[in-house]
């Protein structure tokens, strides 16, 4: 992959970490992520700092003979001990970029994916990441040349360019760029390039996009 | 070399939300991550044991700072072990330590809980089991040096930066809630935040100092 430019910021990854962000940031981080290995790395310091504080919590006691019923459900199967060829298998298997690629929301492939239009040249489409606590998840794309109109946004919103690219005031999107906006941002940007320009988009609120060619610009504000 | 273990966890367990003695905490933390090693070589009972009366009170009153009801984080952190020592073999003492390892299962369970409960239907086997992929040796050594480095920084860290870390991680609270706990300001809970972030980063020559 070419070399990313934009990148979450550190406060996102550690949010990502602590596992404090819904479950639709949580995707366009993790999709950065598989492509980032620098924001991956960051994300592991990150757990290790959870680690950290995993330490300092005042232990709760268990209910009593707890690792005896541990045991119990634990039955005979014993852990696989490890062959020294598998000496170098990933200690942290369980990391939650393993557990929410793009993939496993998308049921079709990019190209087979049903928009909708939402404007001249812009279309989207949502998906089904509303697992839990608030949070929208759509792919947008973006025919080249089009400008979304000026808008802002009512809270962060994360997007990661899938492909295609778009440029705005900030600079230029790729693909694997992601754009981590504070609410106080305001921005437009401009599909460019020869293809459509594909996003994946987590917003904070449910928003409905609206079909009605007079009401093009309202949808895009707190997108 | 870790038989007597087990006490130095049990001068562990009275320390409580206050901050603990470094010296034995990160002691402590080496002999967790011995402990697991040596239960991921040979399935080591006696030494799961121990990290099991060390590790699952904390896990479980992790759980219930994300707002799990007591029997519900006992399952929880039992199950988290559980995954611990099915999952052992997989565990690299040279590669993270094992409150690192553990805190990213536990945190995953916390999550699928969370989700389980607002999406009843889902999968409950859904997460994760999936490996990364192998890094190369130097990599994991070096992840090893950087966990330590990582909790000492964190150890190190102002008092009033160590909180609002702790708190970014353990609890289930937004931080708005937690400023408001706090008694401060969102924006003052944020720049700790970010202070004791670019910090750790300095400690561990990411960034100019």
């Amino acid at each position: 992959m070419r070399n990313i430019r934009h990148h979450p910021k550190p406060e996102t990854l550690a949010e990502y970490a602590a596992g404090r962000l819904d479950e639709a940031r949580s995707v366009v981080v993790s999709t950065h992520l598989t492509l980032c290995k620098e924001c991956s790395r960051s994300v592991v310091d990150f757990e290790a700092l959870g680690g950290a504080c995993l330490e300092t919590v005042e232990p709760e006691a268990m209910q009593a003979g707890s690792l005896a019923a541990f045991w119990e459900r634990a039955g005979d199967q014993d852990i696989l001990v490890s062959p020294s060829m598998h000496g170098f298998e990933a200690a942290n298997d369980f990391s939650l970029s393993a557990a929410q690629p793009l993939g496993a929301y998308l049921d079709v492939d990019v190209d087979r994916i049903k928009w909708r239009a939402v404007a001249p040249g812009v279309s989207q489409h949502v998906l089904d990441a509303e697992g839990y606590r608030d949070g929208v998840l759509r792919l947008l794309k973006i025919a080249p040349g089009v400008q979304l109109p000026m808008h802002t946004h009512k809270r962060e919103e994360l997007t990661l360019i899938i492909r295609g690219a778009y440029r705005d005031a900030i600079g230029e999107f790729r693909p694997g760029d992601l754009a981590d906006l504070d609410d106080d941002i305001e921005h437009a940007p401009t599909a460019f390039g020869d293809e459509d320009c594909i996003c994946l988009i987590a917003t904070s609120a449910p928003l409905v996009f609206k079909d009605l060619i007079g009401k093009i610009v309202q949808p895009f504000v707190g997108l | 070399m870790i038989r007597g273990r087990a006490v130095i966890g049990a001068e562990i367990l009275i320390v409580t939300s206050a901050r603990p003695n470094k010296n034995v905490s990160s002691g402590s933390s080496e002999a967790m991550s011995d402990l697991l090693g040596r239960v991921a070589t040979s399935g080591d009972r006696a030494a799961f044991g121990e990290l099991y009366d060390y590790f699952a009170p904390r896990v479980k009153g992790y759980l219930m700072r994300g707002g799990s009801p007591a029997d519900l984080a006992d399952d929880l952190a039992q199950e988290t072990m559980l995954k611990v020592w099915r999952k052992a073999r997989l565990y690299d003492p040279a590669k993270a330590g094992a409150a690192t390892w553990i805190f990213t299962i536990a945190r995953n369970l916390r999550i699928d809980a969370a989700r389980r409960a607002a999406k009843p239907t889902l999968d409950p086997d859904d997460p994760s089991l999936s490996p990364e992929g192998e890094q190369p040796a130097d990599e994991r050594m070096e992840r090893a040096d950087r966990d330590k480095k990582i909790k000492a920084a964190f150890e190190a860290l102002p008092e009033a930066q160590h909180e609002v870390v702790r708190l970014h991680f353990i609890e289930d609270a937004a931080h708005s809630e937690i400023a408001e706990r706090l008694g401060l300001p969102l924006g003052t809970v944020k720049s700790r935040l970010r202070l004791a972030f670019t910090k750790i980063r300095k400690e561990l020559g990411d960034l100019d100092a």
